[in-house]
């Protein structure tokens, strides 16, 4: 891509995530389809190396699984009914440790709600998706730009950390199109995937520091692989209530939480004496971002804090919250749901929030909180 | 190390006198007899007593969830794209339960994977519960769930597609079965009877009359491989577009376009949009339609602005253009007061002369027909405002593949008279 001049197109982020996850190496899209995630489908087709039309979300996910354990990256885009009835194979694939990136797309709900209206609601059920709490790391984006780049880390997460993955979006961030200059787009390498430095003798499931085991296919001519998604040791093999088999199972969460600054995806834009500060992530950014140009416009000092890496949540995002006397929320849901995960139930008088559900949250409704 | 065993010296995990032992011999035998190494081989596992073999082979093994198992399969078989290497599935008759959409999934796409189904006719260690695949007589001794036949799976499979598809009953015959099973280039399905032990034995008086008979189906058939294809960049499709025209526009100009499905209103807007960008704007677009095709309204707001627009919402659309009932039905309760309301003449009523918004009336179905009015207001609204050099919209036309049609309609727009 030339650098110099600017090359204007009218696209959308469903596009930049799909060309995206295609050259960071992702070999096969399966897909089942679901509104909103439809563009994904459709792009999927175009794009990828191998798609699959799958017939119902549980065999997406289980598809998705063999592909990852037979050394083939998949990518598939859902929408929260796809997800329910993926989440018992996303424990699977998390317990084995198999890379994958699933595009969430937020929709209304509960349950059916409003197929084709954005929404804000499902990050509870990510946080609370693996049974035993253990994090899946749940990435969101907040522009073009960003979709661009977070499709990027996701899918390098999801091989470094030997991981499911998901992309957290909503349908107004994938379904609006927008004039965007592809010079903006930072190039991407397709991620190198299998390990090339293997521990003698080799054990599926057994780690050394940096608490990731190695990836190696089903199927290889040199070592002898064994996945397991049940309780196991490091050979990979069923063995419960033994001190090998918990230290693995542990290890699941540790090595996110070790590791947690390798993945801290955030924009922190700062303002010299603000003691306010707006948190917010995905499709409600780009109304905080103008309304934080409309505040310091009219003389008031405000930060903005939009965050990338949900899940696990990163320490350092907590640490910036700390620093100031307001901070206030801004998501389209009821109550709340990032803030409740940050804060609990009971968050202290600091903490407002600015919530909304059935449209997106106006930069004058977040102007209006502020001040 | 590679090798031409198939078996661990583990010893059998399975209750005395259970047949799946004998089944795990088979599939080992059957392999090794077909020239397959343990690198060659991925035993993928279900849950239940048929998922304990995964120690018992000295292969590659996945072991995933109950009734999963085919799909998780079919994922590895695709995935390897390898018919050096053999992928054998192992699942129980409550596994298939579950899982039916998976394996007839296998079967009608004709995946190279072959299933071995372990039925002992019941969920052995959940305490013996009847499955999908308990046979009548089975069921009978059990006092429940009369005239509720099993599922067939080996004619289930082979109504899908199966390659091959077979039940064995008697021990002797099981290493020939999978041999022609593995064989297969395909999905192949071997069902075998595996009395439960524990609960199934002493709950029951004739044996021989539990189980379906013993049979063989094939189809000729090609199996389905992962295809790969190496295709071009989405983005290299994309229509670099450069600023060719000035602009009136002074900050933003939001707009609402509504009609009918079909009507051609998502695809004006968006040369609306482009139009902006042909006149150095950044512009945005998002439409609004129900699920059918063809039926209904169909709404799209566009804005167009001097900087990059982030929040892409539309309070206040500076201009609104109607152009049939459906789309004046879906967005009448919406109008804002500070909105130029601009509709087709069809429209004139007594609720649309109540508005206090200024509004105009053309008649742009008229003139440019159903599928042309949205388009032709657009243009009209450009003229009227002078925001935007009409050449532009022309030039955003110019590519597209009805341009000829499109610019009859532009040029409509351009006669109206309100």
């Amino acid at each position: 891509m030339e650098k110099n001049n600017k090359q204007m197109v009218f696209t959308d982020a469903s596009m930049l995530i799909t060309e995206a996850c295609v050259k960071a190496g992702a070999d096969v899209f399966i897909g089942y389809p679901i509104t909103p995630s439809n563009r994904f489908y459709q792009y999927g087709t175009q794009r990828f190396p191998s798609f699959l039309a799958g017939p119902d979300e549980i065999t997406v996910m289980q598809w998705m699984a063999g592909y990852s354990a037979a050394g083939k990256f998949p990518v598939s885009a859902t929408a929260f009914p796809g997800l329910a009835l993926m989440t018992e194979g996303l424990n699977m694939a998390y317990a084995m440790e198999l890379p994958m990136l699933l595009i969430l797309t937020q929709r209304l709900g509960p349950s059916t709600g409003s197929a084709t209206t954005g929404a804000q609601g499902d990050l509870m059920f990510t946080y609370g998706a693996i049974s035993g709490h253990y994090p899946i790391p749940v990435f969101s984006h907040s522009d073009f730009e960003d979709s661009w780049t977070m499709t990027y880390e996701a899918i390098k997460t999801a091989i470094k950390f030997r991981t499911p993955v998901i992309l957290l979006t909503s349908k107004e961030l994938v379904m609006t199109n927008k004039s965007f200059d592809l010079n903006k787009l930072k190039e991407i390498k397709p991620v190198e995937k299998f390990s090339t430095k293997v521990e003698e003798p080799y054990k599926p499931y057994k780690t050394g520091k940096e608490m990731v085991p190695p990836y190696i296919p089903l199927g290889d001519d040199k070592y002898q692989v064994r996945i397991n998604a049940s309780t196991h040791n490091d050979a990979g093999l069923i063995k419960k209530n033994d001190p090998e088999s918990m230290a693995n199972t542990k290890r699941l969460k540790e090595k996110f939480e070790k590791r947690i600054d390798e993945i801290a995806f955030y924009d922190f834009d700062n303002q010299d004496g603000a003691d306010k500060l707006i948190v917010t992530y995905g499709i409600s950014a780009d109304a905080a971002r103008d309304a934080v140009a409309e505040l310091r416009d009219s003389g008031e000092k405000v930060a903005l804090l939009i965050v990338k890496t949900m899940i696990p949540v990163p320490p350092k995002v907590m640490e910036i919250m700390d620093r100031f006397n307001s901070v206030i929320f801004v998501e389209e849901n009821i109550g709340g749901i990032y803030k409740e995960i940050i804060y609990g139930k009971n968050a202290p008088a600091k903490v407002i929030a600015v919530n909304k559900i059935g449209s997106l949250i106006s930069p004058s409704e977040i102007v209006k909180a502020v001040k | 190390m590679t090798k031409n065993k198939i078996l661990n010296k583990v010893k059998m995990p399975f209750c005395q006198g259970c047949g799946h032992g004998i089944i795990v011999r088979s599939i080992a035998k059957a392999m090794e007899q077909l020239g397959y190494t343990n690198h060659d081989t991925v035993i993928v596992s279900d849950i239940g007593c048929s998922g304990l073999v995964d120690p018992l082979f000295d292969t590659h093994s996945i072991h995933g969830l109950h009734g999963r198992a085919p799909a998780l399969g079919v994922g590895v078989s695709l995935g390897l794209d390898n018919p050096n290497k053999k992928v054998i599935v192992i699942q129980g008759d409550g596994g298939v339960t579950i899982g039916l959409q998976h394996v007839l999934e296998a079967a009608r796409r004709n995946i190279d994977i072959t299933l071995v189904v372990m039925n002992n006719l019941l969920y052995g260690m959940t305490g013996g519960q009847i499955s999908g695949l308990s046979t009548q007589k089975f069921k009978e001794q059990r006092h429940f769930e009369v005239d509720v036949p099993p599922f067939d799976i080996v004619k289930l499979a082979h109504a899908s597609g199966a390659a091959f598809s077979a039940r064995a009953t008697s021990i002797k015959t099981y290493t020939e079965v999978l041999k022609d099973a593995i064989e297969v280039n395909g999905f192949s399905i071997v069902e075998f009877s595996s009395l439960c032990t524990s609960y199934a034995f002493k709950k029951l008086d004739e044996l021989q009359e539990v189980f379906e008979e013993a049979e063989v189906y094939r189809n000729e058939r090609i199996p389905v491989r992962a295809h790969h294809k190496e295709r071009k960049s989405l983005l290299d499709n994309l229509q670099i577009i450069e600023k060719e025209f000035d602009s009136k526009i002074e900050k933003r100009v939001g707009l609402v376009l509504a009609g009918s499905a079909g009507g051609g209103v998502q695809s004006a807007a968006k040369l609306l949009a482009t139009t902006g960008m042909f006149s150095g704007l950044h512009s945005t677009m998002k439409g609004e339609y129900p699920v059918t095709v063809g039926t209904g309204f169909s709404i799209a707001e566009v804005i167009l602005s001097t900087t990059p627009v982030k929040y892409t919402g539309l309070e206040t659309p500076d201009a609104v253009i109607v152009v049939s009932d459906d789309g004046w039905n879906k967005i009448k309760g919406n109008i804002q007061e500070n909105s130029t309301i601009i509709l087709d003449n069809s429209l004139k009523n007594e609720e649309t002369e109540s508005l206090k918004n200024k509004v105009v009336y053309g008649d742009f179905n008229r003139a440019a027909g159903k599928r042309g009015a949205a388009l032709a207001a657009l243009s009209y609204w450009i003229k009227d405002t002078g925001m935007m050099d009409i050449e532009a919209l022309k030039k955003s036309v110019s590519s597209h593949k009805y341009s000829k049609v499109l610019l009859e309609a532009i040029e409509a727009g351009l006669n109206i008279l309100t």
